[in-house]
């Protein structure tokens, strides 16, 4: 029998294999940033361990850097300290850092394929969930633990039951790309297949749906493949993968060769099984918004805020749930969600914080000026990004309409930086997670795709993206 | 394994609010423990117990990779975490660092323990007996790897066979 492409990569990684039990398996790639990693590295040192491979490993500063004036020192102590921490760990190991002023740093996973780090076919690990970013290019790349952080440290390995694999297949076409975009698509699957649909398995993303995305967008899928419980998410390599990765940075020199390796070999053979299937059709799919405190309590923009016994078809865990979901988020069953209105707007993260992302909300924002009641950041995943984005004058957009423009970082994602959110306040944000406080003590977060988060910016509720004039 | 119950009847309980992110600059995990739950249950630190395990329902632990969730819950002396499911890395961090053990339940045990009832897990006939109600239920059991690691007590003492 035929094997998917999440067996192949894995087979090819199996240091040790034992018989219905854990393998061993090789890590190509460990990225590492200053939250997860302090005492990985202390436990190094207090065993006089090394770390196996420092050429693999690769450091950067993301969740708790503030975004606002780099020239400024760091006011939070407890940040400063875990950024200093990270420096001398760093020095002391031998491993590569980008740091606060490198023209390099950003999110992990966003510099981690700008930098041509991530390579198809390859197991890459970082402690943070949204690892599985780096899927969108075959490879397979999964968040762990500050343990296993330190175990990748010293060994370069992991013990790791094998994941199932599972197939969505996104299917057709979307009538309006720039309104219907990759975070309308993956928002749908975890609404449909819920928040735990994915535990145990590796999805592979597979169909027209998503042949037709480009690379920053397929990473908008694949990073989101944890808020459906799954291990990893991971697309197959095509033509548009080794162009994006080409004459990057870190590509490695015999890259040329690399592709026709990959280019015959990592793909799903067509006899293979999977553990699980999920279809969804594209065509007729809207701009979605969540409305509760999960990724999978998403709706369409055009409905209206459900029913608690309408949400949960029967289950009573769901059912209270979704009332308590309605109870922290101040909102009524049965209210339009373009009524919805909001005080903050957050377009960055890992998820939607790319050059494409920021390209696409400034066509929304041009030539109009944000709604006077809110307040609005753009913070781009990358010091690149930003670079990119001023030389193309985005920034210049995003400021005439009074959105704020900022220095990279994980910013309002996470709560654990300057960039959060006062009690009550609620926000359109980009980023993956809508849990209770994440973006601050009594935030509200309302998950969108850039475009959504530009148009509700402007207008302050939410809208129907597909009904502005975007020209 | 005897102790109490502390039951939050409810799914997906994401490492946000059992340690939201703020806490995450914190390296003292007494400190840690102060603010476990914190982000549903602000009455937690006042009410658990040394000894006490968690009962929940499918999806415990979603989201971050934060070793800080099952360290905080730990160190404010939860022993165990019975649900119905758990988000993996969360399970694993559980047991990697020997924090707590994460048991995964049947609806039986879910729908009858309730808060309060004293519970006795035993991981060796992987039973839970309900010293309460006067009842026993099945878990399921560990995998071999987790079943070594738990055993080892925790990721870097595990020697492969």
């Amino acid at each position: 029998m035929g094997k998917t492409l999440f067996e192949k990569i894995w087979d090819a990684h199996i240091v040790v294999e034992k018989e219905n039990g854990p393998s061993l398996i090789y890590i190509d790639r460990h990225l590492v940033h200053e939250v997860t990693s302090p005492q990985a590295f202390d436990g190094l040192r207090m065993n006089n361990r090394s770390v196996r491979r420092p050429d693999l490993t690769i450091a950067t500063m993301d969740h708790n850097v503030p975004t606002n004036n780099r020239s400024l020192p760091i006011l939070d102590q407890t940040s400063a300290v875990q950024i200093q921490t990270l420096e001398k760990n760093c020095k002391d190991f031998g491993i590569q850092l980008f740091d606060i002023n490198s023209p390099n740093q950003g999110i992990v996973h966003v510099i981690g394929p700008q930098l041509g780090i991530t390579l198809p076919g390859s197991t890459i690990v970082c402690g943070d969930s949204h690892t599985s970013t780096h899927g969108a290019f075959g490879a397979l790349a999964f968040g762990i633990g500050t343990s296993e952080v330190e175990h990748v440290l010293a060994s370069q390995t992991l013990w790791l039951e094998k994941p199932k694999p599972f197939e969505i297949i996104v299917e057709g076409k979307r009538k309006n790309p720039h309104a219907v975009t990759a975070k309308d698509i993956i928002l749908s699957i975890i609404k449909n297949i819920g928040t735990s649909g994915g535990n145990g398995t590796v999805i592979e993303y597979r169909g027209e749906g998503i042949r037709d995305l480009s690379m920053e967008q397929r990473m908008t899928i694949c990073n989101m493949s944890i808020e459906a419980g799954a291990r990893a998410g991971l697309i197959a390599p095509d033509e548009k993968t080794f162009e994006y990765l080409r004459g990057r940075k870190y590509t490695p020199k015999n890259y040329e060769s690399l592709v026709d390796y990959w280019r015959n070999s990592l793909k799903t053979d067509s006899d293979a099984k999977f553990e699980k299937n999920y279809t969804l059709h594209i065509d007729n799919i809207a701009p979605q918004v969540s409305w509760g405190t999960n990724p999978g309590m998403t709706c369409d923009v055009t409905e209206s805020i459900p029913f608690p016994e309408d949400f949960s078809n029967g289950d009573q865990n769901q059912k209270k749930g979704a009332e308590q979901a309605l109870e922290y988020m101040a909102l009524k069953p049965g209210t339009p969600i373009t009524e919805i209105k909001i005080d903050r707007v957050f377009i960055g993260s890992c998820t939607n914080a790319r050059l494409e992302d920021l390209i696409e909300a400034s066509k929304v924002v041009k030539g109009r000026k944000l709604s006077p009641h809110v307040r609005a950041m753009v913070v781009p995943g990358s010091q690149m990004v930003k670079k990119q984005a001023e030389e193309l004058g985005l920034d210049k957009i995003f400021t005439d309409a009074n959105f704020e423009w900022r220095e990279a970082g994980c910013s309002m994602c996470l709560g654990m930086n300057p960039d959060i959110l006062a009690p009550g306040e609620r926000c359109a944000s980009t980023s993956n997670r809508n849990f209770e406080g994440r973006q601050g003590t009594g935030g509200r977060t309302h998950l969108v795709s850039p475009v959504m988060a530009a148009a509700a910016a402007i207008e302050g509720h939410f809208v129907d993206v597909r009904e502005m004039d975007l020209n | 394994m005897k102790g109490n119950v502390i039951k939050y009847e409810r799914d997906n309980i994401d490492t946000d609010v059992i340690i939201p992110g703020q806490y995450l600059k914190v390296h003292d995990y007494a400190e840690l423990a102060l603010h476990a739950m914190e982000g549903l249950d602000p009455n937690f630190h006042s009410k658990v117990k040394e000894g006490d395990f968690i009962l929940s329902g499918r999806n415990f632990g979603c989201g971050s990779s934060r070793e800080h969730a099952p360290i905080a819950l730990s160190h404010s002396g939860i022993k165990a975490v019975l649900a119905l499911s758990f988000a993996r890395i969360f399970y694993r961090n559980a047991v990697d660092g020997a924090f707590l053990l994460p048991i995964e339940i049947e609806e039986d045990a879910y729908s009858d323990i309730s808060e309060g009832d004293e519970i006795d897990i035993d991981i060796s006939t992987n039973e839970i007996k309900n010293l309460t109600k006067n009842k026993t239920y099945k878990m399921k059991p560990f995998s071999e790897i987790i079943g070594k690691i738990i055993e080892a007590g925790g990721l870097f003492k595990y020697k492969p066979d």
